[in-house]
């Protein structure tokens, strides 16, 4: 029998078998020769690089477990794929996909945290609040505690039909009715609830917008008797095309871009103990990193993401440390109008408690989000070291 | 490693495919032999020497039961040794620190737990059967021994079947493993690479899916605890989304094991053999009798093969009958999992295939629709039992939310989120899929674009998965 032209005749008549096997060759050799990507910026981390081989990682498993991964992440076209995973979902008519609820708006889909009441540290709220109570009670009559509710809690008349997230409400109830007894609490349900038709959320970010950090700095400057920055005095600009986290969690292809607005300040910035900025080369004492407006993850341009203890020169009176979580780094610009120095701790990048800081201080603004207060242990290092 | 990964589907196999096709036909085994192995060792490289002290174990015993092929005695004695080779391997790995457990329960000593096999060797269920079901029929004379132990080495460890099975007895692949040339044809590929894109389907697209839904219920846990805010929680749920829950898992268990032995059963055909079935549509059983002829065939036929038939079947009278059956379905029980939520779990099918073997299924064959439904709602709370003692749930609470009904969370919002989802799966648990798939294939062009979309969206859900943002430490 001859054997080679019977071997493509016969291949001519299995078609299945050779696109199966020319889209797993192409595919396996595409993608072992596509150029590596360092990080991925939709999803805003570094990427798994190949792992040096050693037979002792091999033998603990390690190399194995981190190879697995070097071939997730690198995957040739690794965002296209996810953006088709998400229009898939999207075609099943899925409310929501990977942790992110989609709410309707007049504007566009409104996304929202999946936070559902089965919590993973129960108690860490409780602890936080207890925290922040017994860091008041050290520093009598100059602490201030701001927490911000979640946008669901704000627009719950946009969630979906039945959705069962749990009620913030009454945490919010609880952590302040522990606060209280030593802190002012600000609690900005009802200013939020009054300007809900305004855009105080973004809807492709779990942040409050620029204006949303403005109402809650004017409920604080109303509390403390000052005089609140006067937006009209200054030039705004408005960054369009902004897709925030909500938006790489869910990849939701028809999703409208937010805007994010803030107002250039030229208060120079000193960062004294850094966090997420690791490389301070770029850093050129401004309070924006203007550089980070044309990235995907815009957000960051305030403060230059979360470090570990910045100031700001104000052009006010007397001093403020602003104790906060990413929440505060849009809200903090504006406290120049009203003090000369103002301190910024993110209690993530910051190695022990606060109490010699404090001391430096005139008023101490603790301000978070719920979503954060709720699971953030960082919170409790307020006590670190500290025998109550 | 795992199959519905990438590094398995654009690394592994074609590579292994292309070995295998490539190979010298006298060399086809060995290089099946050493890709499995690298398979079997990659998620756990230090359970390598127990394969290989395993594949010894059966392999000289079987030399010696030939050897020895005229005193009985000796040849028991090779038996003996094989089985308690292959049984010893599960006890240590699956059952030592669940048995520490009960002796520790019940004396209320404090043995120690054995350390290292906290994790189970991949596939251990599955391989130690199929080496005994080697041992066993050579020493009934009904398969030839084994002399090449590369030919041997590669039935045990060969990849296809080495996860979830199906159950390859030696017998069923013994011939084809000897062949060397012709082993494969095209048509037994194409069969072969249709049957591995559906199962691949069912696992990523369907299982996958809707095991979220179950999820949003119990929680999503890793070994350090809950890792989102995802979950409602058991205790917070309705009565009717705890039966959807349910309903779900049911869904994910059948097409997650049915999608893996279909994979493996496509990926044997792809290697030129043929595997038995493993599922044949459970969900449309009209007795939990037929249940189980349709449920994970391979291990229900192991037993009735090793274990049944041998304690004497249905030849003895029932009241033997039922003796038998009640250990067969201990064994079943516990060869899931070393909990007594599966003993259970095994017993429970005990009475109910004992009370139809009595007089049940008589009066279910008179009925159209009741059958099914009995059916579905005695397997739906079998699942219960089975699930009953996975991170999230506690047996004593599922079965009191779903029976003393309550309010709590309601399914509305689950219905309508998975609504789709939840058609497409019911649809996928009855004949319709085969018999428009029967009508696709006829027109090459369809069956090519059908299964070529099918797999583009399991390798977009495969790398979806794994979309996880950094959202700056959330906040």
């Amino acid at each position: 029998m001859k054997k080679s032209p019977n071997i493509l005749q016969k291949l001519k008549s299995a078609p299945l078998a050779i696109c199966f096997f020319a889209f797993l060759f192409a595919f396996m050799i595409l993608d072992m020769s596509w150029p590596k990507r360092e990080r991925s910026e939709l999803e805003n981390r570094t990427l798994e690089q190949i792992p040096d081989f050693s037979w002792t990682s091999l033998f603990k498993n390690e190399w194995t477990k981190k190879y697995d991964s070097y071939v997730k992440d690198q995957v040739v076209f690794r965002d296209q794929w996810i953006d088709l995973r998400g229009r898939v979902e999207y075609l099943q008519a899925k409310t929501e996909n990977n942790e992110i609820i989609f709410g309707n708006s007049p504007n566009g889909t409104m996304m929202f945290t999946k936070f559902y009441s089965l919590g993973k540290n129960e108690s860490t709220y409780l602890a936080n609040a207890k925290a922040v109570e017994q860091f008041a009670q050290r520093h009598s009559g100059k602490v201030s505690f701001l927490l911000s509710p979640s946008a669901s809690v704000v627009y719950k008349d946009n969630l979906p039909i039945g959705v069962p997230l749990a009620d913030e409400n009454s945490y919010l109830d609880e952590i302040f009715s522990i606060t209280q007894s030593s802190a002012q609490n600000i609690d900005l349900r009802q200013v939020f609830d009054q300007h809900k038709d305004e855009y105080i959320f973004y809807r492709t970010d779990h942040h409050w917008t620029t204006y949303g950090a403005y109402l809650a700095y004017e409920e604080f400057c109303r509390l403390q008797g000052l005089t609140p920055f006067d937006l009209s005095a200054h030039q705004a600009v408005e960054i369009p095309d902004f897709y925030g986290t909500s938006y790489s969690r869910s990849r939701l292809w028809n999703t409208v871009p937010d805007v994010l607005t803030y107002y250039p300040l030229d208060n120079p910035m000193t960062i004294e103990v850094t966090g997420e900025l690791k490389d301070t080369s770029s850093f050129n004492g401004d309070i924006y990193n203007t550089s980070a407006l044309t990235t995907r993850d815009k957000y960051s341009a305030f403060l230059w993401g979360n470090n570990g203890y910045s100031t700001i020169e104000g052009n006010g009176t007397g001093s403020i440390l602003v104790v906060k979580d990413s929440y505060g780094n849009s809200f903090a610009p504006f406290l120049t109008a009203n003090y000369e120095k103002i301190g910024i701790i993110d209690l993530r990048y910051w190695p022990s408690n606060l109490e010699e800081l404090a001391e430096e201080y005139d008023h101490i603004l603790i301000l978070h989000n719920f979503q954060s207060f709720y699971q953030d242990n960082g919170i409790r290092k307020l006590n670190l070291n500290i025998n109550n | 490693m795992i199959f519905s990964t990438i590094l398995f589907l654009f690394r592994f196999l074609p590579i292994t495919l292309g070995l295998y096709y490539l190979s010298p036909p006298k060399l086809k085994n060995f290089s099946l032999f050493i890709c499995s192995l690298v398979f079997y060792s990659w998620g756990e490289v230090r359970f390598f020497p127990i394969m290989l002290v395993l594949i010894l174990i059966n392999y000289i015993c079987g030399l010696c039961m030939e050897k020895f092929d005229q005193s009985p005695k000796a040849r028991k004695v090779f038996l003996i040794l094989s089985i308690v080779g292959s049984l010893s391997m599960l006890l240590v790995f699956k059952y030592t620190n669940f048995i520490v457990d009960t002796i520790n329960a019940i004396s209320g000593l404090g043995l120690p737990h054995l350390e290292g096999v906290s994790v189970l060797p991949l596939g251990i269920s599955f391989y130690t059967f199929q080496t005994m079901s080697y041992s066993i029929d050579v020493y009934r004379r009904e398969v030839e021994t084994e002399h090449n132990i590369i030919d041997f080495g590669a039935y045990v460890v060969m990849f296809p079947q080495l996860i979830a099975g199906p159950i390859v007895k030696y017998r069923d692949v013994s011939e084809q493993l000897h062949v060397y040339k012709n082993r494969y044809n095209l048509k037994q590929i194409e069969d072969g690479i249709a049957l591995f894109i559906f199962g691949l389907a069912k696992k990523v697209l369907l299982a996958d899916t809707i095991s979220a839904l179950w999820h949003d219920i119990i929680g999503n846990y890793d070994s350090t605890g809950i890792t989102s805010m995802g979950s409602v929680g058991l205790a917070n749920a309705s009565s009717g989304l705890v039966w959807l829950g349910l309903i779900a898992y049911s869904f994910q268990l059948y097409f997650d094991f049915s999608g893996y032995s279909m994979m493996g059963i496509g990926m044997g055909k792809m290697l030129g053999f043929d595997f038995p079935d493993n599922f044949n549509l459970p969900y449309i059983a009209n007795s939990i009798t037929d249940f189980w002829r349709r449920w994970h065939m391979t291990l229900s036929g192991w037993f009735r093969e090793y274990v049944y038939i041998p304690l004497g079947g249905n030849r003895r009278g029932l009241k033997r009958q039922i003796f038998n059956m009640f250990v067969v379905w201990c064994l079943t029980g516990i060869w899931h999992g070393a909990n007594w939520n599966f003993i259970l779990w095994g017993l429970y099918y005990f009475i109910l295939l004992a009370v139809e073997k009595i007089f049940l299924l008589k009066y279910l064959k008179n009925s159209k629709v009741w059958c099914h439904i009995y059916t579905l709602f005695f397997v739906l709370i079998g699942w219960a039992l089975f699930v009953g003692n996975e991170q999230g749930v506690g047996l004593s609470l599922l079965f009191q939310k779903m029976f003393n009904f309550s309010g709590g969370v309601s399914p509305i919002y689950f219905l309508r989120n998975y609504g789709v989802l939840l058609v497409v799966s019911t649809l996928c648990c009855t004949p319709v899929p085969q018999k428009l798939w029967d009508g696709i294939k006829k027109n090459t062009f369809l069956k090519i674009a059908t299964l070529g979309l099918l797999f583009i969206l399991s390798v977009a859900y495969i790398v979806g998965s794994s979309n996880s943002p950094f959202l700056y430490f959330n906040f």
